[in-house]
């Protein structure tokens, strides 16, 4: 069957079958920042944003995206420009080892950020649940999500 | 030097990968790459009566299947060679490689792999360590004695290696001491569970293999991929993409060897990468392990002999570090407390299950662990504080550990005395049962020795470009720490400095990212190197500013003149003039660990015989248990830890927290278990690995104690916060419900059962 839909805005049209995985179609359409790490929807290095939403892409049906809004990794920001707010305060916080699981990490982030501006320290590990990080215990990745809260308070 | 070492500069690598766009090993593929599946054994012991190939080399799409006839080289990880490619006649474990087959599609490689046919014979299996040793239990491999080694070590039968280290006499102190305390403690195989799989990519091309593969160790793939496929290590070219994860899992070959077989006979590149399952059921994990120990105590608690029986289990075979690392659980155990006779015997064990491997700590933590819960019981004897019983035995600088290595730099003293002072109130969950728990827990750990080479060359920019096989798997020991080190040496800043992705045709030998010694091994070697090329441009500098090479001085990308602030030339500028006068400026350097006086007589078997640059530490932990569940919440975490010199206190910050928080799983939830030579946790929903809310509060004190020839200082620093949590946990959660635990992972129903036996006790 075909599935349309729009992949970090531009419009996607795919031939897929009932069970083909929304991550296939991210690492063909967007590129390979999208990780496939254990395709069994636990440890989140797929996460990617359906209207907003964080899904584990590599269990969730391409099929259900029908009609929506898609981002990847590959949205955050432009090749050639700055990165966002969430990816320098992770480069910034010493929050990267391997990085396999940084672009599952930054889209969580990014969606739980743009949802609430101040989230607590337990907010931010409660929703970082569904990503499995096997090399930095964590520490840097909540500091770091909150210092891009504490910064985007200061004044401009 | 100022402004670069010791500072939190970004890794290099960081923003590819933040952005997505950094290109891993699970990601990297060649045009008209093939894909490639293995079929694997479905039981642990048989004999293979019939493998015929024939239909499924005729399936559409196939273009090549291999057996064990296409790769007849036997190898094993440095120690001992028992170990091919494919099942030879006989399959020793589930998950054994038996034939590949290489498709136009993944669905066509699956379905060749059906159409292969096999006729097994069932063998009677071993599981057990005990078991195994026993002379009528069947050997795992019957032709063990053919097998060649590194060095002489006791072997026989399914003892596939002893190690044992002896001092003083032992019986003598054990049959007048006044006190003797006797315990054994088991622990689980632990998996890495790196995020990324295992992945390789090869082809064949003018006569060589060139691999592409995300491996810790490019050398030692090279040289187990030649005598696996029974070629010159020069045949192969290992290329090294972006690495998701390693520790330890990724040192030695895994799926290279089989890719290589397929794309020499496919002619076509071939790619293949592990499924979850197949990582958690083949992918070697830490050794599950026995440990059992005997103890002579003098009644004010001194320790006067000790004896250790160590089994751990190889597998069915020696790849991975298990045999290499057979020493270290006699190094740990008397490398931090001072036992002046000891007998210590570690014996790796063949079975008919997965092969095992280093993983973070090689073969240390289950040894700290026991010998930790052990003193705890010492002192329970003796009616002694926990931690007096500590303080009294730890080693002091200047005494000697169980090798005879003298300990001149040890700090386990000011390590304890900092997480003691760390240790400030902790808050309560509030839940009015909680058992509460402390532990502290002191210890010596190595940095591993292994030599590097490093070319360097000053570009025509004025950039250094450092060629290295060091691969950086996530710690930054390259993206930053290999870096800071050479910028300083040259006064350019941090971003001028370029270091090339892993090559062996391009780079010197490395002994890879292992034991945390990339910042040392290849951070010296790029100095050699650096310190040849500074000559060579002070050299030709001297001649352009028409100074003594003694007047010049490097900074900020530039040569200039003591005292003379206006005449300069750029590293730029000498680069370029150097092209058609002196030739470009370039040099190799190299480092090799310095000897360590130690005594080797009283060691048998071993492969690692010392701790270079020995680094000490403190761990504290103050948990709390519920009674009615068994959970253990660690409430708060304290690590002090001798880093040598603090090149990037950040990195080194992200490395201890990821050591603990590996550490607490490997306390607390990891556990892959066998049945049968079955691995039942084929992922990650049964195979619990620590989440964002398991990681406790870490509070970290960094102590710098030089070692004299690390660079500018430095030490190993990743691999140890791993090495004592368990033990720390253990002896917390000890504390806090009363009652000694014997196993990992403290599961609430181990603690439950803990707390039942202690009620049961009590009535
Ligand atoms: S790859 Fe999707 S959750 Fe692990
Ligand atoms: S940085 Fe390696 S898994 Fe998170």
């Amino acid at each position: 069957m075909k599935c349309s839909f729009t992949l970090n805005g531009r419009a996607v049209e795919a031939e897929i079958d009932g069970l083909t995985p929304l991550l296939r179609l991210v690492r063909d359409h967007a590129g390979t920042g999208t990780k496939l790490g254990c395709g069994e929807g636990r440890c989140g290095a797929c996460t990617v944003l359906v209207d907003g939403e964080p899904v584990a892409s590599c269990l969730y049906p391409a099929a259900n995206v029908e009609g929506r809004q898609v981002r990847s990794i590959e949205s955050i920001a432009a090749p050639d420009a700055p990165l966002s707010p969430v990816q320098d305060a992770l480069l910034d916080g010493g929050a990267v080892q391997c990085g396999a699981c940084i672009p599952g990490v930054v889209m969580t982030l990014t969606a739980l950020l743009e949802k609430e501006n101040r989230p607590s320290e337990e907010r931010v590990r409660t929703e970082l649940v569904g990503n499995i990080c096997r090399c930095t215990g964590y520490h840097k990745i909540v500091e770091s999500a909150l210092a891009v809260t504490t910064a985007s308070e200061e004044p401009v | 030097m100022t402004g670069v070492i010791g500072q939190n500069h970004r890794r290099a690598d960081g923003e590819a990968k933040v952005r997505g766009t950094a290109i891993y090993g699970m990601d990297y593929t060649e045009r008209a790459a093939l894909h490639a599946k293995v079929l694997r054994a479905e039981v642990p012991a048989a004999r293979v009566v019939r493998l015929d190939t024939s239909k499924a080399q005729a399936m559409p799409g196939v273009w090549a299947v291999a057996t064990a006839a296409d790769a007849p080289g036997l190898s094993g990880m440095m120690a001992l060679k028992d170990q091919r490619v494919f099942a030879d006649g006989v399959i020793r474990y589930i998950g054994e490689p038996i034939a590949a087959v290489a498709a136009e599609t993944p669905r066509q490689a699956r379905a060749a792999l059906a159409a292969i046919e096999l006729e097994l014979e069932p063998l009677e299996p071993v599981f057990d360590l005990d078991e195994a040793l026993r002379p009528e239990t069947r050997l795992v491999h019957p032709d063990w004695e053919s097998y060649q080694t590194m060095v002489p070590a006791p072997r026989e039968g399914n003892l596939a290696w002893q190690a044992s280290t002896e001092r003083g006499d032992v019986d003598a102190v054990f049959a007048t001491a006044a006190i003797v305390v006797e315990d054994e403690f088991r622990s689980p195989r632990q998996h890495q569970c790196s995020i990324e799989p295992h992945a390789a990519v090869a082809r064949y091309e003018q006569g060589r293999y060139i691999v592409h593969t995300p491996t810790q160790f490019p050398f030692l793939v090279r040289g187990r991929v030649a005598e696996l496929l029974g070629v010159r290590p020069s045949e192969i070219r290992i290329v090294v993409p972006t690495i998701g994860g390693g520790f330890g899992g990724k040192l030695d070959s895994m799926l290279e060897p089989l890719a290589c077989v397929l794309a020499r006979k496919a002619g076509r590149p071939v790619r293949i990468v592990n499924t979850r399952a197949e990582e958690m059921a083949t992918a070697a994990p830490r050794e599950n392990a026995v440990v059992r120990l005997r103890t002579a105590v003098s009644e004010d608690g001194e320790i006067l002999a000790q004896e250790a029986e160590v089994l751990s289990d190889n597998g069915a075979n020696s790849s991975g570090e298990t045999v290499a690392c057979a020493n270290i659980p006699p190094l740990v155990l008397g490398g931090t407390y001072r036992i002046p006779n000891a007998r210590y015997v570690s014996k790796v064990i063949y079975t008919n299950t997965p092969p095992t491997a280093a993983f973070r700590g090689v073969n240390g933590p289950y040894c700290v662990f026991a010998q930790e819960m052990h003193l705890d019981h010492i002192a329970r004897e003796l009616g002694m504080d926990r931690r007096e019983i500590r303080r009294r035995n730890v080693l002091k600088a200047g005494e000697a550990m169980v090798n005879g290595q003298v300990l001149d730099d040890a700090v386990l003293t000011d390590a304890l005395d900092t997480v003691e002072r760390m240790s400030g109130e902790a808050t309560p969950s509030g839940n009015p049962k909680a058992l509460r728990g402390t532990a502290v827990v002191p210890l010596t750990w190595i940095t591993n020795p292994g030599p590097s080479g490093a070319n360097v060359k000053l570009d025509e920019d004025g950039s250094i470009v450092v060629t290295a096989a060091a691969a950086e798997i996530g710690t930054g020991a390259v993206a930053t720490g290999i870096r800071q080190l050479v910028a300083a040496e040259f006064g350019v800043p941090f971003e001028r400095v370029v270091v090339t992705p892993p090559d062996t045709d391009a780079a010197g030998y490395d002994h890879g990212a292992q034991g945390s010694r990339t910042t040392v091994g290849m951070g010296n070697a790029a100095l050699d190197a650096s310190a040849k090329v500074r000559d060579q441009i002070l050299d030709v500098a001297a001649g352009l500013l028409e100074a003594d090479v003694a007047d010049l001085e490097l900074a900020d990308g530039a040569v200039g003149i003591s005292g003379v602030p206006d005449r300069k030339v750029t590293l730029a500028e000498v680069a370029g003039a150097a092209l058609f006068t002196t030739g470009p400026i370039a040099a190799a350097g190299s480092f090799a660990a310095p000897p360590i006086p130690f005594d080797a007589g009283c060691m048998v078997g071993a492969l690692f015989t010392n701790f270079f640059a020995a680094t000490y530490h403190a761990h504290f932990a103050e948990v709390e248990v519920d009674p009615d569940t068994g959970k253990v919440t660690v409430l708060r975490y304290a690590v002090a830890q001798d880093v040598g010199k603090a090149i990037n206190p950040q990195m080194i910050e992200g490395q201890i927290h990821g050591g603990v928080v590996q550490g607490l799983g490997f306390a607390l939830y990891e556990n892959l278990r066998l049945d049968g030579g079955l691995v039942l946790d084929q992922g990650l929903e049964s195979y619990r690995l620590p989440t964002a809310l398991d990681a406790p509060p870490i509070d970290i004190q960094l102590l710098e104690n030089p070692y004299p020839h690390g660079p500018l200082g430095a030490k190993g620093v990743a691999e140890p916060p791993l090495v004592p949590v368990a033990a720390v946990i253990g002896c917390a959660v000890a504390d806090a419900i009363g009652v000694p635990v014997r196993s990992l992972p403290l599961s609430p129903f181990d603690v439950l059962a803990a707390l039942r036996d202690k009620r049961r006790d009590e009535v």
